[in-house]
Order: C-alpha cells, then sequence, then structure tokens
C-alpha cells in the first residue's frame, strides 16, 4: 500500500485503481517528471566531476534499492550486500571479456546470475533469523571475498580483472556524459519496477513477512518462498549495479568490495529510510555526497591553521570513515526513520500550514 | 604427535584464551542489555592505545598505566552507553546492530588519526622475555595472560553466583520486566555491564599488544569473537570461554592441514567463517546456548 | 539535505578555482601516494620525499612542476578512478604512481593515453615495453621506476644467500622460502625468484602466506621451524616485517630473513629490537640518510624543504622518492627543451642517457640506463645488513643511528647479467 498522502478535502478516490497508483496526487507525478527532464539535460550544464558522482550516484542507489528490498520491506537483515554487488561486477566483466558477450546484454545477465547466488545463499538464510541471519551474512562477506581473491578465472585474483567499456554498434558509452544516460535508464527502469512490486501480491506478502511473519504464515504466505525470492531480487539489483560500476570504470578488484562498502550500503538505507523507495535513493545521494562535501571543505580550507593543527593531509582520509560512522550513529539517535520521514514531516507542516500540529 | 603440532595446538590454547576473554565481554553486553556489539575489537584497541600512550609517551610505570586504562575504560563503557545506547533502547535490532557497527567505524579511524598507522611496540615490561613450556619458548606476558584470563574467569563466577550487582545483572537479562518491578535499577545495570565489558576487553588489548604490538589490526578480535560466541551460544559466558579455546585451537589446526597437505595459503585467516557457516545451519544456538523453539 | 547540497555546491566551486589556479602555476603531474592504507608506514616516507624533490626542482631553477597529490590509501579501485578524473581535469603530463596493483591495472590505458607512469611498484611485468621476453606478460611502453625490478632484487638476495651458504660452510642444499601476502606485490617476484633460486641449487620450499599488516605470525614461523628453511624471502613491507621477526624470535626460529627493497629499514630495527639484528635488505639507492658525500648533501637540502632543522631521520623510503622524481624531472626538463612537453616527448627523454645520475645526486642514485627496448634501468643491487646491539626502545632512530646501536652495513653489491629472457619477469 502507498504511503500515508495528504489528500485534500473532497478529493476522493472513486475507484480501486486510484487505491494502488504510484503517485497518489497529479503534483507528485508532475514534479517527477520535470525532475526526470532536469536529470536527462543534466550533461549539458554539469562538468564532469558532478556527472560521475551522478553516476556513482546512480549505480549505489540501485544496489541499494535491492537492499532496502531484502531489509527494509522484508525485514530481514544483510551484512554482506558488498560481495553480491562485487559478484555482479566480476560477472559482467567476465560474460564480456572471456565469453564475448555485447555488454548492453551482459549487464542483465550479470544481474540474473548474481540473482542465481543471491537465491542459493537464501535458502539457508530463510531458516535464520535476525542477530543470526546478520552474523551469517557477515561470514558470507568474508567468504566471498575470500572466494575472489582466489578464484583467479573468475575474478583476475587479487590483481582484479578489466571490463570491456560499453559499446553499442561501435558507438562507445565511455565517457561520463554518455554513461550517465545508461545509468539514468536503469535508475529509472528498476525504481520503477521496485515501487511496482511493492503493490502487487508478492510485495505485500513481503511486507507482512516483516511485520508479523507468524500472522503471515496463518494467513497463508508461504515464508520460505518470500525470504528467498526476497534475497535473490535483492541480488539482482545489486548485480545491476555491481555490472554498472564494472563498465564504468573499466577495472574490477576484490580490494573494492570489502566490509565497509557492506556497511555503507546498510547506512545508505537506514540514513535514507527503510521500506522507502525515495528514500533510498536520498540515502545513497548523502553518503556519497558526504566524502565529497568533506574533501571540498578541506581544500577550502587548505593552508590554514585548522588544516596544519588537524594535519588534514593525512588526517582526511580518516575523518571521511569517522564522518560515516558518525552519520550513522547520530542519524540513529536522532532520526532512525530516515531521510524519507524527515522529507514526509516537512512536506507535511508545508501543507497543513499553519495547522502543522 | 610431531612437536609442529603440539606447538601449534599449544599456540592456539593461549590465542584462544584471549578470545575467550573477548568473547566473555561480548556475551555480557548481550545478556544483559540485548545489544549485540560490533565495536568490541575497537574496546581491545582502545585500552591497548590508552596504555600505550600511558607508558610510552607520559613515561609511567606500568601499573599505573594499566590501573588508569582500567579506569579510562570504565568511564568510556559507562559514557558509551548512557550517550549512544540509551536513546536505542526499544529499536528493532537492526538500528542497534548499525550503532554499534557505526562506533566501530568510527574509532577505528579516530585511533588510526590520533596514533598512526605503524604498529608501535610496547616498552619492555617483563625482566625476560620468554619462558620454556614443555620445550616451547613462550611468550611470558602470554601466560600473565592465562593468569589473567583465569582469574577474570574466576571473577565473573563469583561476581554472577555471589554479589547483589551480579544477581542483578542476571535477573535484568532473564527477565527485564520482573527485574524492574524487583526494584533492579535496569539503567545502572546496563552502564555497569559495559563498563565492565570495556575494562575486561582492554586487559586483552593491552595482552595482545604486548606482544605484537599495538596496531589497527588488534580490531579483528571483534571479528573473530562471532564465531566463538556462536560456537558457544549467544547467551552463555561458559560457551564464549570453550568457543574462544575452540576457534583458536582450531584455526592453529586448519594452518596445520594447510601447511602440511592443503597449500591454499590463509586457512589461519578463513577457516573460522567456515566453522561459523556450518554452526548456523546445524546448531545454530551453539553448544550451550537456550534453544528458542519456533515451528515457522 | 538542501543545506548539505548548498555547502557541497560552495567547495566544489572552491575546489575547481583551486584546481584552476593550480595550472598557472607549472606543468601537471600526477602524484598518488599512500599516506592512510595498508602501506602507509612506507607510502608516506616516499611520497614526501617525491613531493619535496619536486619542491626542491621548482626552487632551483628548471621547468616549473605543478602537482597533485592524492591519497588513494591503496585502494586499487581509487587509483584507477583518480587517473579517468584527472584525465579530463587536471591532464597530466607524468604520473608518480604507488602500488602494484593498480600501476599494473592502468599498464594498458597509460600506453593509449601516453601518459609516462613512474611508478613505486617495481614489478618485474613492467619492465618489457614491447612484449618480447617468452615469459612477458604484458607490454609496458610507458611505465618507468627507479631501482631494480622486485624479481631482479629477489635474484640478487638468492645470489647473496647462496654464496653466504657457501662461506658459512653449510652441508647439503640450504633452502629457500618465499613469504608474502596474497596480493599483487608480494606475488610479483615469486615465481621468476623461486626459479632463479632452484637454478642456485636452493631446495624451494612451498611459499608461505602472512599478511602485510602487523598481526600475529607465530604459527607461520612454527611452520619456517618445521620446513628447517634456511633463507627466508620477506616479500611483504616494513609494517608487518617487525611482527615477523619479533614471533619468529619468540618461537626459536633460526632463519636467515632476506628482505624485498621495501619490506625492512631503519624503523623496522627500532620498533622490533634485537629480533632485527642480521636482517639483510636490498637496497635501491647507493647511500643511506648517515652517509656523507656530494649527493647527500643535495638530498639534505631537498629535506629541508619539508624539514628546515634537518633532525628528521629519512628512511630508505624517502630517498628512493626522491630518486624517482628527480628522474622523471630531468625528463621533462629534456622534452621541454626538445620538441615539447608530452608524453612521448618524455618518454624519449628516459632514453636519452645511458649510465644516467640526475645533477647533484652522484652516489645516491645509482647510474641506470633505460632502452626503447628495455624498460630495466638497473640491475646492480646494494646488499646491506642490519646490526643491532642493544635495546631500542629509548631513543628515537637518528640517535640510535647516530650511536651506534643500530647501523645498516653494506655486505655486497651484486650486478646481475642482463638476460634476455629475465625481461617482463
Amino acid at each position: 500500500m502507498a504511503s500515508i498522502s495528504m489528500r485534500p478535502c473532497g478529493d476522493f478516490r472513486t475507484r480501486y485503481a486510484d487505491d494502488t497508483t504510484i503517485f497518489p496526487d497529479r503534483a507528485g507525478r508532475n514534479w517527477v517528471i520535470v525532475g526526470l527532464a532536469l536529470a536527462a539535460a543534466a550533461p549539458l550544464f554539469l562538468d564532469a566531476y558532478w556527472l560521475e558522482l551522478l553516476i556513482r550516484i546512480g549505480y549505489y542507489g540501485i544496489a541499494a534499492l535491492g537492499l532496502n528490498i531484502l531489509v527494509g520491506f522484508t525485514g530481514q537483515i544483510s551484512i554482506g550486500h558488498a560481495v553480491f554487488f562485487g559478484f555482479g561486477a566480476f560477472a559482467s566483466g567476465y560474460l564480456s571479456r572471456e565469453w564475448a558477450v555485447p555488454v548492453w546484454a551482459a549487464i542483465p545477465l550479470a544481474g540474473a546470475w548474481t540473482a542465481a547466488v543471491g537465491l542459493i545463499f537464501g535458502l539457508p538464510a530463510a531458516r535464520i533469523k535476525g542477530l543470526y541471519l546478520a552474523i551469517a551474512t557477515l561470514a558470507a562477506q568474508f567468504i566471498l571475498e575470500d572466494f575472489f581473491a582466489r578464484a583467479e578465472w573468475f575474478t583476475g585474483g587479487v590483481a582484479g580483472s578489466m571490463a570491456a567499456p560499453f559499446e553499442v554498434a561501435g558507438f562507445a558509452l565511455d565517457t561520463p556524459e554518455r554513461f550517465f544516460y545508461l545509468v539514468l535508464g536503469y535508475v529509472v527502469v528498476l525504481y520503477l519496477a521496485a515501487t511496482n512490486i511493492m503493490r502487487t501480491r508478492d510485495g505485500r506478502a513481503l511486507v507482512a513477512v516483516r511485520d508479523h511473519y507468524l500472522s503471515a504464515e496463518i494467513m497463508g504466505v508461504n515464508l520460505t518462498k518470500y525470504r528467498v525470492m526476497s534475497f535473490g531480487l535483492s541480488s539482482f539489483y545489486a548485480g545491476i549495479g555491481g555490472a554498472l560500476y564494472g563498465h564504468y570504470l573499466g577495472f574490477v578488484s576484490v580490494e573494492a568490495f570489502t566490509i565497509l562498502l557492506s556497511i555503507q550500503f546498510l547506512a545508505m538505507v537506514i540514513i535514507g529510510g527503510l521500506g522507502s523507495i525515495m528514500g533510498t535513493l536520498m540515502g545513497t545521494a548523502f553518503m556519497v555526497l558526504l566524502p565529497e562535501a568533506m574533501d571540498g571543505i578541506a581544500r577550502g580550507i587548505e593552508g590554514s591553521p585548522i588544516y596544519e593543527a588537524l594535519n588534514l593531509q593525512v588526517g582526511l582520509n580518516f575523518l571521511k570513515e569517522m564522518a560515516i560512522g558518525a552519520a550513522i550513529i547520530l542519524f540513529l539517535i536522532f532520526e532512525p526513520d530516515g531521510l524519507a520521514h524527515r522529507w514526509r514531516q516537512i512536506k507535511a507542516y508545508w501543507k497543513l500550514y499553519p495547522f502543522s500540529y | 604427535m610431531d612437536t609442529f603440532l603440539l606447538q601449534l595446538l599449544l599456540n592456539g590454547l593461549i590465542i584462544g584464551a584471549l578470545y575467550g576473554v573477548v568473547a566473555m565481554s561480548f556475551v555480557l553486553i548481550y545478556k544483559a542489555s540485548q545489544v549485540v556489539n560490533f565495536a568490541q575489537g575497537e574496546f581491545l584497541l582502545i585500552g591497548a592505545w590508552v596504555c600505550w600512550a600511558l607508558l610510552a609517551q607520559w613515561q609511567l610505570p606500568f601499573y599505573a598505566a594499566f590501573f588508569f586504562t582500567l579506569i579510562f575504560m570504565m568511564a568510556f563503557g559507562i559514557l558509551l552507553q548512557v550517550v549512544v545506547l540509551r536513546p536505542l533502547i526499544g529499536e528493532p535490532i537492526i538500528s542497534v546492530i548499525m550503532v554499534t557497527i557505526g562506533l566501530s567505524i568510527f574509532f577505528q579511524a579516530l585511533l588510526k588519526w590520533i596514533f598512526g598507522v605503524s604498529a608501535q611496540p610496547f616498552p619492555p615490561i617483563f625482566a625476560s622475555a620468554t619462558i620454556n613450556v614443555f620445550g616451547l619458548p613462550v611468550q611470558t606476558v602470554y601466560i600473565m595472560s592465562l593468569a589473567v584470563s583465569l582469574a577474570i574467569m574466576g571473577a565473573f563466577a563469583w561476581f554472577f553466583k555471589y554479589s547483589r550487582m551480579g544477581l542483578a545483572m542476571r535477573a535484568t537479562a532473564s527477565n527485564q520486566q520482573a527485574a524492574q518491578s524487583l526494584g533492579i535499577s535496569i539503567r545502572q545495570v546496563f552502564a555497569m555491564a559495559w563498563a565492565i565489558s570495556a575494562m575486561v576487553s582492554a586487559v586483552a588489548g593491552v595482552v595482545v599488544g604486548v606482544v605484537n604490538g599495538v596496531s589497527s589490526a588488534l580490531s579483528v578480535f571483534g571479528i573473530k569473537v562471532f564465531p566463538a560466541v556462536i560456537l558457544g551460544g549467544l547467551d552463555s559466558i561458559v560457551g564464549a570461554i570453550l568457543g574462544g579455546l575452540i576457534i583458536g585451537v582450531l584455526e592453529n589446526l586448519a594452518h596445520y592441514f594447510d601447511t602440511k597437505w592443503l597449500h591454499f595459503g590463509n586457512m589461519i585467516g578463513i577457516a573460522p567463517f567456515y566453522v561459523l557457516i556450518v554452526i548456523l545451519m546445524i546448531k545454530p544456538y551453539g553448544l550451550f546456548g537456550t534453544k528458542n523453539i519456533e515451528r515457522v | 539535505m538542501k543545506t548539505t547540497l548548498l555547502l557541497s555546491a560552495t567547495c566544489a566551486l572552491a575546489l575547481t578555482s583551486g584546481l584552476a589556479a593550480a595550472q598557472d602555476k607549472g606543468v601537471p603531474i600526477g602524484h598518488i601516494a599512500d599516506l592512510t592504507g595498508a602501506t602507509a608506514s612506507i607510502g608516506k616516507a616516499y611520497a614526501e620525499g617525491v613531493a619535496d624533490a619536486l619542491k626542491y626542482v621548482n626552487s632551483t631553477g628548471g621547468t616549473k612542476l605543478a602537482h597533485e597529490t592524492v591519497d588513494y590509501a591503496y585502494d586499487a579501485p581509487r587509483a584507477v578512478a583518480t587517473y579517468r578524473r584527472w584525465m579530463s581535469s587536471l591532464k597530466p603530463v607524468a604520473i608518480q604512481g604507488w602500488g602494484t596493483a593498480d600501476t599494473e591495472a592502468l599498464v594498458d590505458t597509460v600506453t593509449k593515453d601516453q601518459v609516462p607512469y613512474f611508478s613505486a611498484s617495481y614489478s618485474g611485468a613492467l619492465t618489457d615495453p614491447n612484449k618480447k621476453g617468452p615469459k612477458s606478460t604484458k607490454a609496458a611502453p610507458y611505465n618507468f621506476f627507479y631501482g631494480p625490478s622486485y624479481s631482479d632484487a629477489c635474484r640478487a638476495l638468492a645470489q647473496w644467500s647462496a654464496e653466504d651458504w657457501k662461506k658459512k660452510g653449510g652441508q647439503g642444499k640450504p633452502k629457500w622460502v618465499h613469504m608474502g601476502a596474497n596480493h599483487p606485490y608480494p606475488n610479483a617476484p615469486k615465481v621468476a625468484c623461486s626459479e632463479y633460486a632452484q637454478e642456485l641449487g636452493f631446495d624451494v620450499a612451498e611459499p608461505i602466506t602472512y599478511s602485510m599488516g602487523p598481526g600475529d605470525f607465530t604459527a607461520q614461523c612454527l611452520t619456517l621451524k618445521e620446513l628447517g628453511v634456511n633463507y627466508a624471502y620477506v616479500a611483504n613491507i616494513a609494517g608487518s616485517t617487525t611482527a615477523l621477526l619479533n614471533a619468529c624470535q619468540t618461537v626459536g626460529a633460526k632463519v636467515q630473513f632476506v628482505a624485498n627493497v621495501w619490506g625492512y629499514d631503519e624503523n623496522v630495527m627500532k620498533a622490533a629490537g634485537q629480533a632485527a639484528d642480521g636482517v639483510v635488505v636490498a637496497v635501491r639507492t647507493g647511500s643511506i640518510w648517515t652517509d656523507n658525500n656530494p649527493g647527500m648533501e643535495t638530498v639534505r637540502k631537498i629535506s629541508a624543504m619539508s624539514d628546515p632543522s634537518g633532525k628528521t631521520y629519512r628512511q630508505l623510503s624517502y630517498i628512493t622518492g626522491i630518486c624517482s622524481a628527480a628522474y622523471m624531472a630531468e625528463a621533462v626538463d629534456w622534452a621541454a627543451k626538445n620538441g615539447g612537453i608530452t608524453g612521448p616527448n618524455i618518454k624519449q627523454a628516459m632514453y636519452q642517457t645511458a649510465n644516467w645520475v640526475p645533477k647533484g645526486l652522484e652516489g645516491v642514485c645509482l647510474p641506470s640506463t633505460w632502452t626503447p627496448d628495455d624498460h630495466r634501468g638497473l640491475l646492480r643491487v646494494m646488499i646491506y645488513q642490519g646490526k643491532v646491539t642493544g635495546p631500542t626502545d629509548a631513543k628515537d632512530v637518528s640517535t640510535l643511528m647516530s650511536d651506534g646501536t643500530m647501523s645498516l652495513n653494506k655486505v655486497a653489491e651484486i650486478e646481475l647479467p642482463r638476460r634476455a629472457e629475465w625481461i617482463g619477469y
């Protein structure tokens, strides 16, 4: 079901279709269209640095959406999301390199392959709950990382492997401007798909599993099937995100898929808001822009006494990591429902002004 | 049995005792306040760095430095619980896990910033660095750690069985509401649990620091603690100790097999996680944990 | 969220304006360094050497070089991302790189973009410009490094070990083992060196894995003892060598450690104390900080760029960084006078002088020769041995080196034959 929306008085829902619509009011839908138009025109007025950031928000956002489906909508925990992201990157690189699969086909295939691996992991995971699932996924993170480091045929071992650039009929999408459109397309399609899934029977079943699994079981929702499906779906998204990352950077190495990345994905989802699709994108944007903002501030105060006192040339990297940790802690203490909730509050304040209590 | 295997097993027991101590602190927090502490490794790290700073930079004698480290860790544990964990009472478990993960990242980076990335050795503390046990030279400090670990385990056993506060903790762990209705201050119990856990972890951290030098590598204890507590059972202190010992021995056994036959190279690092997965599949509540019977 | 956007927008403006200013200051050079990551213990000193040398070059005339340092924390994908970013913003004419993983990943890209890459990675795979060698894996026409490759330095250490075994009167076949982490940098010389060791008559044991960061290596030292190893090649960096030496001393493993160019330096001697006595290391430069010759005078002037008091002890990696930057600076100078500062011209500049020593660094940077078919600049390896005679915890490195408690003494100078089958391997 759609979240609570502020409908003006007298604007009633007259058909069942109105109940399940993605955009409950025209204004919301129009804003999304405006946003998409702006995004499509972005390469015209943004330079490569900003486009790179937007591309990064794009592929991380897709993977984070997968994690949100798993954690926010189905209520399971996964601290191993980075290895599925990595698996998608390696799979797509492997397919395009060893099997000469054209990249436009390799990316969805890599997503499907990652989904299959996710289903395999989901099968035992369906039996474990809560904390134990978190620890099992933690162990899976380390085991798969070790596998990536050793499976030279697949990943190139510790040296990493190259992924071919995206080429369609000789037209190569290897600059930020061109790749941006590819990522934008994938983001739009996959986000719409996720929103769609959530309003179908299966999506409602996932939410039921999260809210009260005993009642769901009693009502006839097959818990194992939906838990496994949730893992598969989330791995599919992670795989696509990883494949896009791999083909953008051109180089995939196991060092990129550490536990810190898994934690960053979890942070994106929690800071954005568990169970909120728009929140995922906001959380991802926050996590991607936070280190960049710190970089910018550090460059701005370069040479000043504060810079020297804090030894920022060396300390900046540490400060960025601390900022990730601090952001997680502060958001969980002060805004546990995430940015999406805060956004809803802001919207409600203005819609109901001056009666915002 | 060849000496190589014997020596590896002895090494495993010594390291396992340390894992057991850290696992005990972890289980203490979990039992008392239902919080999974992903930042346990950082407690070791903070304790080791603080002790090192007091020794190497302020030139205090070892016993004074150790004592002040314990005081600092107690205050730190209480502060952490009050500031960060108390607002999260009642939140879903994913939030609590994420907060401790956030703390772990924050402190790792903070300590690397303050103390640098290189390993710093402890100034020598004992007159002779090694003692011979069954023909295998063992670091004196490891013997001390074994003795300290046993002392801590004994102290824990006495504390929980006979002291008022220990009983209060057990009551809180068993049923929070009933304990509250009997007049036990849950806040004090939580704070005390975190303080004790921080102090005990600091002891383990100092021990490891004296042997190998202090560096961010100590955080790995916080990851190794998971196989140990899962093996032993999340809410059993005895289980945690046994789990730690078994994991320590298992690692070294894996290294033995790796050296002799497998030649993978890193079984010593990854074997505990394979064991963890297997345990979660077949016996998720570990050797001594309370079984949660569910048909769904 | 809006505030964050506004803030980051303002900062981005500041950032771009800052970058524009940099380009007015001189020829753009990229500098990828590890200041906070797994190899920071040696990376920081090397990066300081490079930065100070470039500052010195700017202050003494010659083409002005403006370098931008990026700390990539030994995370290869971050280095690749930085390179991509530079290609559209900074557009460097040459790059001072660092690690093996990222350098090897960028080989094809820098060849395509024609950007000379001076790495601190001495992997043998980077030495063949045209992939002509029988065991070469890639063509690296734009990769240069000062010093012997890891494979060549390891071969020199193996040669020293063979001679040492004969001198000690050892009976039978000595045992050799490669110890390192499973990572491109320690793995680089593994196969090549073991092959040469076998040729020299060693019995080569299975490689032992241990991490690049500090840890507890008792189990690995027990393995050393069990295998009866005589000479152990240490392929990791100095950060983990300390822990290894301590653990092996405790366990009682009597092994002669021979360390790669990054694996042992004055800081290890101080940190490990007595356990570090007798370890042999391959050194790339002709002198160390405690030596006195005209080249070291220049080095001290360069060190004064960031440390006017002259009190900081500069370890082996610092001096190597100076040499790497000096060769690049002279190459850029030559290119400026002979057709313009472009990538291909800088590459040509590297081939102009045989037995090349940068001006002012005689005795420090050994004479190196690069040719269009062979990028093995230096085949002469200095073998030094560390000596520790007393406790090292109380004083700092400078005092310990000057009062003789610690010393690094040259025990051999090995000139390897320029074998054709060793190129790129």
